[in-house]
Protein backbone atom coordinates (compact mmCIF):
# COMPACT_ATOMS: atom_id res chain seq x y z
CA UNK A 1 0.00 0.00 0.00
CA UNK A 2 1.45 3.37 -0.98
CA UNK A 3 1.76 6.05 1.65
CA UNK A 4 2.09 9.79 1.11
CA UNK A 5 4.34 10.09 4.15
CA UNK A 6 6.90 7.75 2.64
CA UNK A 7 9.62 9.94 1.20
CA UNK A 8 10.20 7.82 -1.89
CA UNK A 9 6.59 7.36 -2.86
CA UNK A 10 5.19 10.42 -1.17
CA UNK A 11 7.35 12.91 -3.02
CA UNK A 12 5.94 11.67 -6.29
CA UNK A 13 2.32 11.54 -5.21
CA UNK A 14 1.74 14.00 -2.44
CA UNK A 15 1.46 17.24 -4.37
CA UNK A 16 -0.68 15.56 -7.03
CA UNK A 17 -2.98 14.05 -4.43
CA UNK A 18 -3.40 17.32 -2.55
CA UNK A 19 -4.12 19.24 -5.76
CA UNK A 20 -6.32 16.37 -7.00
CA UNK A 21 -4.42 16.03 -10.26
CA UNK A 22 -3.78 12.27 -10.00
CA UNK A 23 -5.86 9.81 -12.04
CA UNK A 24 -9.14 8.69 -10.48
CA UNK A 25 -7.94 5.16 -9.59
CA UNK A 26 -4.93 6.49 -7.70
CA UNK A 27 -7.04 9.13 -5.99
CA UNK A 28 -9.51 6.50 -4.82
CA UNK A 29 -6.67 4.31 -3.56
CA UNK A 30 -5.18 7.16 -1.57
CA UNK A 31 -8.57 8.27 -0.24
CA UNK A 32 -8.95 4.75 1.15
CA UNK A 33 -5.44 4.79 2.61
CA UNK A 34 -5.96 8.10 4.36
CA UNK A 35 -8.80 6.63 6.36
CA UNK A 36 -6.25 4.29 7.95
CA UNK A 37 -3.09 6.42 8.09
CA UNK A 38 -2.84 9.25 10.61
CA UNK A 39 0.28 10.72 8.98
CA UNK A 40 -1.41 10.98 5.61
CA UNK A 41 -4.53 12.42 7.22
CA UNK A 42 -2.27 15.06 8.71
CA UNK A 43 -0.94 15.96 5.28
CA UNK A 44 -4.45 16.21 3.83
CA UNK A 45 -5.39 18.44 6.77
CA UNK A 46 -2.51 20.79 5.93
CA UNK A 47 -4.03 21.42 2.52
CA UNK A 48 -7.37 22.35 4.06
CA UNK A 49 -5.75 24.57 6.67
CA UNK A 50 -3.87 26.47 3.99
CA UNK A 51 -7.24 27.49 2.55
CA UNK A 52 -7.65 29.69 5.62
CA UNK A 53 -4.68 31.87 4.67
CA UNK A 54 -6.73 34.79 3.42
CA UNK A 55 -5.20 37.80 1.69
CA UNK A 56 -6.27 41.46 1.66
CA UNK A 57 -7.70 43.08 -1.45
CA UNK A 58 -5.32 45.02 -3.68
CA UNK A 59 -5.51 48.72 -2.79
CA UNK A 60 -7.40 50.88 -5.33
CA UNK A 61 -4.45 53.07 -6.38
CA UNK A 62 -2.18 50.18 -7.35
CA UNK A 63 -2.42 50.66 -11.12
CA UNK A 64 -2.09 54.43 -10.92
CA UNK A 65 1.07 54.13 -8.82
CA UNK A 66 2.53 51.61 -11.24
CA UNK A 67 1.88 53.78 -14.30
CA UNK A 68 3.33 56.81 -12.52
CA UNK A 69 6.43 54.79 -11.72
CA UNK A 70 6.70 53.66 -15.35
CA UNK A 71 6.29 57.24 -16.59
CA UNK A 72 9.05 58.50 -14.26
CA UNK A 73 11.36 55.78 -15.43
CA UNK A 74 10.62 56.43 -19.10
CA UNK A 75 11.37 60.14 -18.62
CA UNK A 76 14.67 59.30 -16.93
CA UNK A 77 15.63 56.88 -19.72
CA UNK A 78 14.79 59.45 -22.43
CA UNK A 79 16.90 62.02 -20.61
CA UNK A 80 19.90 59.70 -20.63
CA UNK A 81 19.38 58.88 -24.31
CA UNK A 82 19.26 62.57 -25.30
CA UNK A 83 22.38 63.28 -23.26
CA UNK A 84 24.18 60.42 -24.97
CA UNK A 85 23.13 61.60 -28.42
CA UNK A 86 24.37 65.17 -27.69
CA UNK A 87 27.72 63.91 -26.50
CA UNK A 88 28.06 61.63 -29.51
CA UNK A 89 27.35 64.55 -31.84
CA UNK A 90 29.99 66.66 -30.13
CA UNK A 91 32.53 63.89 -30.68
CA UNK A 92 31.87 63.29 -34.36
CA UNK A 93 31.30 66.93 -35.42
CA UNK A 94 35.04 67.78 -35.69
CA UNK A 95 35.65 64.60 -37.69
CA UNK A 96 32.79 65.47 -40.01
CA UNK A 97 34.20 68.98 -40.49
CA UNK A 98 37.67 67.61 -41.35
CA UNK A 99 36.20 65.19 -43.89
CA UNK A 100 34.27 68.05 -45.51
CA UNK A 101 37.47 70.17 -45.83
CA UNK A 102 39.36 67.32 -47.51
CA UNK A 103 36.51 66.87 -49.97
CA UNK A 104 36.55 70.60 -50.80
CA UNK A 105 40.32 70.56 -51.25
CA UNK A 106 40.07 67.72 -53.70
CA UNK A 107 37.44 69.60 -55.69
CA UNK A 108 39.46 72.86 -55.77
CA UNK A 109 42.74 71.16 -56.62
CA UNK A 110 41.99 68.42 -59.11
CA UNK A 111 44.57 65.73 -60.14
CA UNK A 112 47.76 66.39 -62.27
CA UNK A 113 47.22 68.27 -65.63
CA UNK A 114 47.14 66.36 -68.91
CA UNK A 115 50.53 66.03 -70.54
CA UNK A 116 50.76 68.29 -73.70
CA UNK A 117 50.52 66.50 -77.07
CA UNK A 118 53.71 66.29 -78.99
CA UNK A 119 54.41 64.91 -82.41
CA UNK A 120 55.58 61.33 -82.35
CA UNK A 121 58.58 61.46 -80.04
CA UNK A 122 61.82 60.04 -81.24
CA UNK A 123 63.64 57.46 -79.25
CA UNK A 124 66.07 60.00 -77.81
CA UNK A 125 63.41 62.55 -76.88
CA UNK A 126 61.22 59.97 -75.18
CA UNK A 127 63.47 59.69 -72.18
CA UNK A 128 63.63 63.50 -71.82
CA UNK A 129 59.84 63.78 -71.95
CA UNK A 130 59.49 61.15 -69.28
CA UNK A 131 61.97 62.96 -67.10
CA UNK A 132 60.07 66.24 -67.52
CA UNK A 133 56.76 64.57 -66.72
CA UNK A 134 58.28 63.05 -63.58
CA UNK A 135 59.62 66.45 -62.56
CA UNK A 136 56.17 68.05 -62.96
CA UNK A 137 54.66 65.32 -60.81
CA UNK A 138 57.26 65.96 -58.13
CA UNK A 139 56.49 69.69 -58.20
CA UNK A 140 52.78 68.98 -57.75
CA UNK A 141 53.47 67.01 -54.60
CA UNK A 142 55.46 69.94 -53.20
CA UNK A 143 52.79 72.58 -53.91
CA UNK A 144 51.04 73.58 -50.62
CA UNK A 145 47.23 73.53 -50.44
CA UNK A 146 45.83 76.99 -49.81
CA UNK A 147 43.01 77.03 -47.23
CA UNK B 1 -9.10 23.90 -22.33
CA UNK B 2 -10.10 27.43 -21.51
CA UNK B 3 -7.11 27.74 -19.16
CA UNK B 4 -4.71 26.61 -21.92
CA UNK B 5 -6.14 29.14 -24.35
CA UNK B 6 -5.85 31.86 -21.69
CA UNK B 7 -2.17 31.06 -21.12
CA UNK B 8 -1.34 31.27 -24.79
CA UNK B 9 -3.28 34.50 -24.96
CA UNK B 10 -1.05 35.97 -22.26
CA UNK B 11 2.03 35.29 -24.36
CA UNK B 12 0.31 36.90 -27.35
CA UNK B 13 -0.54 39.94 -25.26
CA UNK B 14 3.05 40.25 -24.11
CA UNK B 15 4.25 40.07 -27.69
CA UNK B 16 1.94 42.99 -28.47
CA UNK B 17 3.40 44.86 -25.52
CA UNK B 18 6.79 44.25 -27.12
CA UNK B 19 5.49 46.00 -30.21
CA UNK B 20 4.41 49.00 -28.15
CA UNK B 21 0.77 48.16 -27.42
CA UNK B 22 0.05 49.68 -24.01
CA UNK B 23 -3.50 48.34 -23.99
CA UNK B 24 -2.16 44.79 -23.95
CA UNK B 25 -0.01 45.64 -20.94
CA UNK B 26 -3.11 46.94 -19.17
CA UNK B 27 -4.91 43.68 -19.94
CA UNK B 28 -2.04 41.61 -18.55
CA UNK B 29 -2.00 43.77 -15.45
CA UNK B 30 -5.73 43.24 -14.99
CA UNK B 31 -5.36 39.46 -15.26
CA UNK B 32 -2.30 39.02 -13.09
CA UNK B 33 -2.31 41.90 -10.60
CA UNK B 34 -4.26 39.93 -7.99
CA UNK B 35 -2.29 36.68 -8.18
CA UNK B 36 1.06 38.48 -8.04
CA UNK B 37 0.07 40.72 -5.12
CA UNK B 38 -1.42 37.76 -3.24
CA UNK B 39 1.66 35.65 -3.87
CA UNK B 40 3.84 38.47 -2.55
CA UNK B 41 1.60 38.91 0.46
CA UNK B 42 1.86 35.25 1.42
CA UNK B 43 5.62 35.41 0.91
CA UNK B 44 6.33 38.50 3.02
CA UNK B 45 3.07 38.80 5.01
CA UNK B 46 2.99 42.59 4.91
CA UNK B 47 0.47 44.35 2.68
CA UNK B 48 2.42 47.54 1.98
CA UNK B 49 5.61 45.65 1.18
CA UNK B 50 3.77 43.07 -0.91
CA UNK B 51 2.27 45.79 -3.13
CA UNK B 52 5.64 47.52 -3.52
CA UNK B 53 7.19 44.23 -4.56
CA UNK B 54 4.33 43.51 -6.95
CA UNK B 55 4.87 46.94 -8.51
CA UNK B 56 8.54 46.03 -8.98
CA UNK B 57 7.49 42.81 -10.72
CA UNK B 58 5.29 44.59 -13.25
CA UNK B 59 7.91 47.27 -13.73
CA UNK B 60 10.42 44.57 -14.65
CA UNK B 61 7.87 43.00 -16.99
CA UNK B 62 7.47 46.36 -18.72
CA UNK B 63 11.24 46.96 -18.86
CA UNK B 64 11.76 43.52 -20.42
CA UNK B 65 9.13 44.00 -23.11
CA UNK B 66 11.58 44.65 -25.94
CA UNK B 67 13.50 41.43 -25.34
CA UNK B 68 10.56 39.20 -24.39
CA UNK B 69 10.46 35.79 -26.04
CA UNK B 70 7.67 33.26 -25.32
CA UNK B 71 10.03 30.38 -24.52
CA UNK B 72 7.86 29.32 -21.57
CA UNK B 73 4.32 29.93 -20.42
CA UNK B 74 3.75 33.56 -19.53
CA UNK B 75 2.87 32.73 -15.91
CA UNK B 76 6.10 30.75 -15.56
CA UNK B 77 8.06 33.81 -16.69
CA UNK B 78 5.96 36.15 -14.54
CA UNK B 79 6.35 34.07 -11.39
CA UNK B 80 10.04 33.62 -12.05
CA UNK B 81 10.35 37.39 -11.83
CA UNK B 82 8.03 37.52 -8.81
CA UNK B 83 9.91 34.78 -6.96
CA UNK B 84 13.23 36.43 -7.67
CA UNK B 85 11.94 39.77 -6.32
CA UNK B 86 10.39 38.09 -3.28
CA UNK B 87 13.48 36.05 -2.41
CA UNK B 88 15.67 39.15 -2.69
CA UNK B 89 13.33 41.04 -0.40
CA UNK B 90 13.24 38.25 2.17
CA UNK B 91 17.02 38.01 2.13
CA UNK B 92 17.38 41.78 2.55
CA UNK B 93 14.75 41.97 5.30
CA UNK B 94 16.44 39.18 7.26
CA UNK B 95 19.40 41.47 7.68
CA UNK B 96 17.23 44.10 9.31
CA UNK B 97 16.99 43.65 13.06
CA UNK B 98 13.63 43.68 14.83
CA UNK B 99 11.64 43.41 11.63
CA UNK B 100 7.93 42.65 12.15
CA UNK B 101 6.79 40.59 9.21
CA UNK B 102 3.31 39.60 10.30
CA UNK B 103 0.78 42.21 9.33
CA UNK B 104 -1.08 42.19 12.61
CA UNK B 105 -3.40 45.07 11.81
CA UNK B 106 -4.69 43.32 8.70
CA UNK B 107 -5.89 40.23 10.54
CA UNK B 108 -9.20 41.78 11.56
CA UNK B 109 -9.99 42.94 8.06
CA UNK B 110 -9.18 39.59 6.55
CA UNK B 111 -11.25 37.77 9.10
CA UNK B 112 -14.27 39.68 7.90
CA UNK B 113 -13.44 38.81 4.29
CA UNK B 114 -13.08 35.10 5.01
CA UNK B 115 -16.27 34.52 6.98
CA UNK B 116 -19.52 34.60 5.08
CA UNK B 117 -21.59 33.75 8.11
CA UNK B 118 -21.82 35.74 11.35
CA UNK B 119 -19.52 33.95 13.80
CA UNK B 120 -19.62 34.34 17.51
CA UNK B 121 -16.82 36.20 19.25
CA UNK B 122 -15.41 32.91 20.46
CA UNK B 123 -15.45 31.42 16.97
CA UNK B 124 -13.73 34.51 15.63
CA UNK B 125 -11.01 34.24 18.23
CA UNK B 126 -10.44 30.56 17.48
CA UNK B 127 -10.32 31.28 13.78
CA UNK B 128 -7.89 34.14 14.36
CA UNK B 129 -5.57 31.86 16.30
CA UNK B 130 -5.70 29.19 13.60
CA UNK B 131 -4.98 31.76 10.90
CA UNK B 132 -2.02 33.11 12.83
CA UNK B 133 -0.61 29.59 13.21
CA UNK B 134 -0.99 28.89 9.48
CA UNK B 135 0.75 32.15 8.65
CA UNK B 136 3.55 31.43 11.10
CA UNK B 137 3.96 27.92 9.73
CA UNK B 138 4.26 29.30 6.18
CA UNK B 139 6.69 31.97 7.32
CA UNK B 140 8.85 29.36 9.04
CA UNK B 141 9.45 27.52 5.75
CA UNK B 142 12.72 28.21 3.95
CA UNK B 143 12.07 30.81 1.29
CA UNK B 144 12.25 28.46 -1.72
CA UNK B 145 9.97 25.89 -0.09
CA UNK B 146 7.58 28.70 0.77
CA UNK B 147 7.56 29.93 -2.80
CA UNK B 148 6.99 26.40 -4.15
CA UNK B 149 4.09 25.75 -1.78
CA UNK B 150 2.44 29.08 -2.57
CA UNK B 151 2.74 28.55 -6.32
CA UNK B 152 1.43 24.98 -6.00
CA UNK B 153 -1.36 25.60 -3.51
CA UNK B 154 -2.64 29.07 -4.38
CA UNK B 155 -1.53 29.85 -7.94
CA UNK B 156 -2.16 26.41 -9.45
CA UNK B 157 1.20 26.08 -11.16
CA UNK B 158 2.17 22.51 -12.09
CA UNK B 159 5.51 20.78 -11.43
CA UNK B 160 6.93 21.79 -14.79
CA UNK B 161 6.09 25.45 -14.22
CA UNK B 162 7.38 25.52 -10.66
CA UNK B 163 10.56 23.82 -11.86
CA UNK B 164 10.88 26.51 -14.53
CA UNK B 165 10.39 29.26 -11.97
CA UNK B 166 12.95 27.85 -9.52
CA UNK B 167 15.34 26.64 -12.22
CA UNK B 168 15.48 23.02 -11.13
CA UNK B 169 14.18 19.62 -12.20
CA UNK B 170 10.65 18.34 -11.71
CA UNK B 171 11.91 15.61 -9.40
CA UNK B 172 13.65 18.26 -7.29
CA UNK B 173 10.37 20.17 -7.07
CA UNK B 174 8.51 17.06 -5.97
CA UNK B 175 11.06 16.53 -3.19
CA UNK B 176 10.93 20.21 -2.27
CA UNK B 177 7.14 20.16 -1.98
CA UNK B 178 7.23 16.92 -0.04
CA UNK B 179 9.61 18.41 2.54
CA UNK B 180 7.54 21.59 2.72
CA UNK B 181 4.22 19.82 3.30
CA UNK B 182 5.83 17.48 5.82
CA UNK B 183 7.18 20.51 7.70
CA UNK B 184 3.75 22.14 7.65
CA UNK B 185 2.17 18.93 8.91
CA UNK B 186 4.58 18.93 11.82
CA UNK B 187 3.69 22.51 12.73
CA UNK B 188 -0.05 22.22 12.21
CA UNK B 189 -0.65 18.66 13.44
CA UNK B 190 -2.26 19.89 16.66
CA UNK B 191 -4.92 21.62 14.60
CA UNK B 192 -6.30 18.30 13.28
Amino acid sequence: MICLSNNEQGADLLAGYLAKTLDSDRMAELDQHIQECADCRGLAMVWERLDEFAVPEVTPGFDARLYAHIAREETRVLGWRNLWRNRLWRSIAPLAAAAALVAVALLVYPGKPDAPKQPGPTQSNKAEIEQVAQAVDDLDLLTPIDR
Amino acid sequence: MEAVVALERDAQLMLRVREGDDTSFALLLERHRGPVVHFMYRMVQNQAVSEELAQEVFLRVFRSRETYEPTAKFTTWLFRIATHVALNSIRDRKKEKGHESLDEEMLDGMERQVADRQPTVEQEMVHEVKLREVRQAIEALPAKQRAAVLMHKYEGLDYEQIAGVLSCSESAIKSLLFRAYEALRGRLAHMA
